[in-house]
This record gives C-alpha cells, structure tokens and sequence, in this order.
C-alpha cells in the first residue's frame, strides 16, 4: 500500500515537474519551428490550413502527404502533454493556494493555456469552417453547421473608396432557426455576428443576374424574376418558375444549366389559365419568344436585373468561448503578474531554485 | 507624411549614432562626464522619436505601424524606451552600447525605406489592432534587451571588464527583461487572437507568421520556467538569450523577407 503511494506520488510529481515543462516546451519549440520550415513550399498543402478545421484538413489534405504533414501530429501530441503538465501544475498550485497565493499571476496564465489547449482541440474536433457563403438578397441559405440554422441576408452595401475600390462590405445578416429569426447584426470587417460559437464575418460581394428587364409595348416596362407572374388577356397568367444567366440548349431539346455568368439567359416559364396549365417550357432570350407565346405576348429584352450577393465566412467553433476564457485568464494573469512582479523583488521574494 | 518627419528622423539617427560613438569613447577613455553625454544624446534621440511618432500618429488619425518602415521605426522606438527604463532604474552606464547599436541598426534601416503613411484598410482599424502592435514590439524591445545583457554576461564573463555590471545584476536584469517581454508578448498574443476572430472568423492562424509567433511565445514561456533550474542560470540563461533574439528576429524579419505570409503586418 505504501509502495502503491510512493508509486502514485512519484507520478504525481513527475508530472507536475518542471523540467517536463521546460522539455515539452523546447521538444515543441523545435518539431513546430522546423516543420513550419515546409509549409510556405507547400501552399497546395498547407493553403487551407485556415479554411476548415484541423481534423476535417487532416483527413482531407494531410493524410495524402503523410512525409510533409507527420509533424503536426507529432508537435500536437507534444502540446496536449504540455497542456497535462501544465494542468497537474495549476492543481497542485491549487492545493497549496494558501502559501503560494502570490503565484496567482503566473497560474493565472497556467490556466489560460489549459483554457486555449482545450478550446481549439474542442473546436477542431466538433467544429466547422464554411469559406465563400454565398448570400443573394432575402434568400435563406442553410448553414452547414451548427444544423437547423440559416442565414438571411436582407440588405447589402459595398463602401468604395477613391477609385471605385471596395473599401468595406455591409451586409444586415439575420440567423434563422427554423422560420425563428434568433439573432441579427449588420456585418462588417471586424464587427461579425457571433452566436453560440457561430461566427459570420464579411469575405468578398460579388454580382448575380437574377432577371431580366422586358419593354411591353404599349404597357410599359416589366420586371421578370423568379416568382413573378404576368397577367395575359382571357385570364391567361404567366409565370416564371426559374431564371438562368447562361444555358445551353441540347440537340434533343432539353435546356442545361452551364454557369452564373450572364452569357445565354433563359427563363422557365408556366402559362396557365384558371387552375390549368397551357404550357410549360423554357424562353431562351437568344432565341425568341417560344411558338406557344409569341401571339400572346409582345416582350422586348432591355437588360439584365442585377443583385449584389454578400459572400461571407461562416465558422462554427464551439471551443470559442473556452478560448475566450483562456484569453481572460492569459489577460488577467499576465496583468497580474506584471503588477506583483516588483512587489515580490521588493520583498526579496526569490523562488525556489531546483 | 507631414513634411517635418524627414529632418526629425534624421536627427533621432544623428543623436543616436552619437550617443553609440560616445559610449564607444568612454571604453577608451572611462570619465562619468562621457557616459553621461553618451545618455543624454540617447534621452534627446528619444525626445525626438518620441515627437516623430506622435506627429505621424496625429497626422494618420491612427498609430501608424503598418508597413515595414514604421514597424522598424516603432521597434527602434520601443528599443530606446526599454533602454531608457532600464538605465533609469539600474544605472547600466556604457553597457548601452550595445542596446544602442541594435537601435541605431533598426533607425537606419528604417530610413532604408519609404517613410509615406499608407491609407488604413479597414481589417487594421481596430483597437485590437494597436494593442497587438504596441505588445508585440514591447516584448520585441525586451527581448533585444535581453539578448544585449545575454551578451553582456558573455562578455563580463570571458573579460571580467569593469566596465559592464556584475554578473549577477546582468543575471537579474536579463530575467527581468525575459518575463517583461514574456507578459507583454503574452498580451500581444490574445489581442491578436481576438482581433483575428473577430476579423477572419478564427482565433488562430496558421499562416507562418502566426505559427511563428506562438513559437516565439513557447520558447519565452520555457525561458521563464529555465530561470528555477540552477544549471541554466546565468551563461545557459545567457545562451537562451542569444537564441530567443534570433527566433524574434526571424519572426519579426526573415519571414516577411525570405518567405512568402498572409499575416496582415507580412
């Protein structure tokens, strides 16, 4: 029995040792310093490192090239040992707290590191990454993570500077849960919509075709975007069902989407009367009106209907308020340790030297 | 730029490099009236930063530290407080040669490149933005101190010269720079984290420089812990010195020179 506590308390300050500290720290120091030394070569490897976690990148990218990446896990291995170190150190601080209360400083930052440790494995475990969202005006756009939500952009601006260079992007973001709106924020650079470990952060605006501007003859000018309807004479009604910027019509007629750039537009339309459908079918602008509508409907193409889309980074990292917490212990801790660094020295406090 | 920047800067180079040619005059020649001068030369180059900085910080609306002649002169600027502080309180005396050496490097590099004040991009107008930069280059400076008393103790140690301080003043005027600059890098670090999650959507980066600076933080937070073990005291503390100012520089430098970084400083 006396043996197994020997045992137990050999371990306990083999553990809590500094010399283990000072040796996982420089083991660390040197796997990450020269393994890093590949990662400016290797931007195909390494490049999206920030664009998804951790974990989803080594099961992706890293596991293909096991000879430039075995450092990550290893240097990882290192520093999950250093943050145990770290923790058999702040608890045994925590046991002898009445005598070493002056250390709360330097624990302080002892936790901060558990703290940031912990949150950023959390957040590489179960978390995820979403780079280049893309939100068209008052359409909900379903978030990969966290599941059941999806964000709502309802107005978007583009700052411009000197030159017409974009400066800044305003986006006024809703996050829906369901049809729920829990959260809203207008979004800009450094001011994000943060929820529950979610993050939406401005990354780039881009232009999307959503319709086309018609001259009727005789009534007007007409606005065809999805969901709008054209009333014809005889209780005819049009309706778009879709709108396409660029589609290629196949040899057997069929309509194929090809791309977002406004090339060869086309819309899908319904022509209905009363609760009947007279006919169907797709109006490629390069080709005229279709057979069914053309003694219907007098349409004059004026030009396209364009959106500006906000593309957001959208991150979900449930380990961030454990990191943020480890960053108020770093603070504090550091503040902390500043302050009580000169009263120690005046007091001739000297610690023990091993 | 206001137009005064130019003969300000030069003058804090000229009182600099005069204040280094002192320091180097009174290894020759040892009366209290040159090592005197030589600090008042180095409290008037600093005056003079002093008063550059503010201008160029009045002038921008912002601190400007956002290119790599401001960063050299801002790290100059932190490197002459350091010293200043240090003669201040523990009265190091020509042992300034050598801080000031390193600083008259830093200004004249500076001076190597374009002193224009770039338009701010909107990633970089935050306060997190000026906590990180005014951390990091405290514990820069103080890690360059600590590496000017490293090599001190070398010195003091191989040549005995009654010139510098004694050993175990140079011992705990090097722990001290150490756990300065250690708290300080520890402060730049978490605002940067903030700012980063706040701007990109993480909190850390594993763009090089990020990776490097975390390093650099490692390596310090052995330091503080190497100070407790008796056979690394001293010369080994000395030696840790030596190496820690390279990591710094070449996180501060090498990476932005010699490889390629999406850090927004490069």
């Amino acid at each position: 029995m006396k043996g197994i506590q020997t045992m137990i308390k050999e371990l306990w300050n083999f553990l809590c040792s500094l010399k283990l500290a000072i040796v996982l720290a420089s083991l660390s120091t040197l796997i990450i310093g020269a393994g890093s030394m590949v990662m400016p070569a290797h931007p195909e490897i390494f490049g999206d490192l920030d664009r998804m976690t951790l974990t989803n990148w080594y099961a992706a990218v890293a596991s293909q090239h096991p000879l430039l990446t075995w450092w990550l896990p290893v240097a990882g291995l290192l520093l999950i040992s250093l943050g145990v170190n770290t923790l058999c150190c702040f608890c045994d601080w925590l046991m002898r707290l009445r005598s070493r209360w002056r250390k709360t400083g330097e624990y302080l930052i002892h936790l901060g590191f558990i703290l940031l440790l912990a949150g950023y494995l959390w957040g590489a475990w179960a978390g995820n990454r979403t780079e280049g969202l893309r939100l068209p005006p008052g359409k909900s756009v379903p978030l990969p993570a966290p599941e059941g939500y999806a964000l709502r952009l309802e107005d978007f601006r583009a700052l411009t500077g000197p030159g017409g260079r974009p400066i800044d992007m305003i986006s006024d973001l809703s996050l829906l849960r369901g049809e729920e709106v829990v959260a809203r924020k207008t979004v800009r650079t450094n001011h994000p919509l943060l929820y529950q470990g979610l993050v939406v952060v401005p990354l780039s605006f881009a232009t999307e075709t959503s319709g086309f501007r018609f001259l009727r003859p005789g009534r007007g000018l007409v606005d065809l975007v999805t969901g709008e309807t054209l009333e014809l004479s005889g209780q005819e009604r049009l309706e778009v069902l879709d709108f396409a910027p660029h589609v290629l019509r196949q040899s057997n007629g069929r309509v194929r989407r090809i791309g977002d750039q406004l090339r060869s537009p086309a819309f899908l339309l319904e022509l209905r009367a009363a609760d009947k459908q007279i006919w169907k079918g797709w109006y490629l602008l390069r080709e005229g009106l279709p057979e069914a509508l053309e003694h219907r409907l007098n349409l004059r193409p004026v030009g396209p209907l364009e959106n500006r889309i906000s593309v957001v980074t959208a991150n979900y990292d449930p380990g961030a308020g454990l990191a943020m917490a480890g960053g108020a212990c770093l603070t504090a801790g550091a503040l902390f340790a500043f302050f009580s660094y000169y009263r120690k020295r005046r007091r001739q406090e000297r610690p023990e030297v091993i | 730029m206001p137009q005064s920047d130019i003969p300000l800067l030069w003058s804090a180079l000229g009182a600099n490099a005069l204040a280094v040619l002192f320091y180097l005059l009174h290894v020759q020649i040892r009366r209290p009236a040159i090592w005197r001068f030589a600090f008042a030369l180095v409290l008037t180059g600093f005056a003079v930063q002093t008063l550059t900085l503010a201008l160029r910080w009045f002038a921008a609306g912002y601190l400007p530290v956002t290119n790599l002649f401001s960063t050299l002169f801002f790290f100059s600027w932190c490197l002459a407080a350091t010293y200043v502080y240090f003669e201040l309180r523990y009265r190091l005396h020509a042992s300034g040669l050598f801080v000031m050496l390193v600083n008259l490097v830093l200004l004249a590099a500076a001076l190597q490149r374009d002193p224009a004040i770039p338009a701010l991009v909107p990633a970089l107008d935050t306060p997190l933005f000026t906590l990180h930069i005014v951390f990091s280059f405290l514990g820069y400076a103080l890690f360059t101190m600590a590496f000017s008393l490293g090599v001190l103790y070398l010195v003091r140690r191989v040549t005995g010269s009654a010139l510098i301080p004694d050993l175990s003043k140079l011992r705990r005027l090097n722990e001290e720079a150490i756990f300065l600059g250690f708290i300080f890098f520890t402060l730049c670090m978490v605002f940067g984290s903030l700012w980063a999650y706040l701007a990109w959507g993480y909190w850390f980066s594993w763009n090089i420089k990020g990776v490097w600076s975390f390093i650099v933080w490692l390596f310090y937070a052995g330091m503080c812990h190497a100070k407790f073990v008796r056979r690394w005291q001293g010369t080994g503390y000395a030696l840790l010195s030596i190496a820690g100012f390279g990591v710094v520089l070449f996180t501060y430098l090498g990476i932005g020179l010699l490889l390629r970084s999406n850090h927004p400083l490069g």
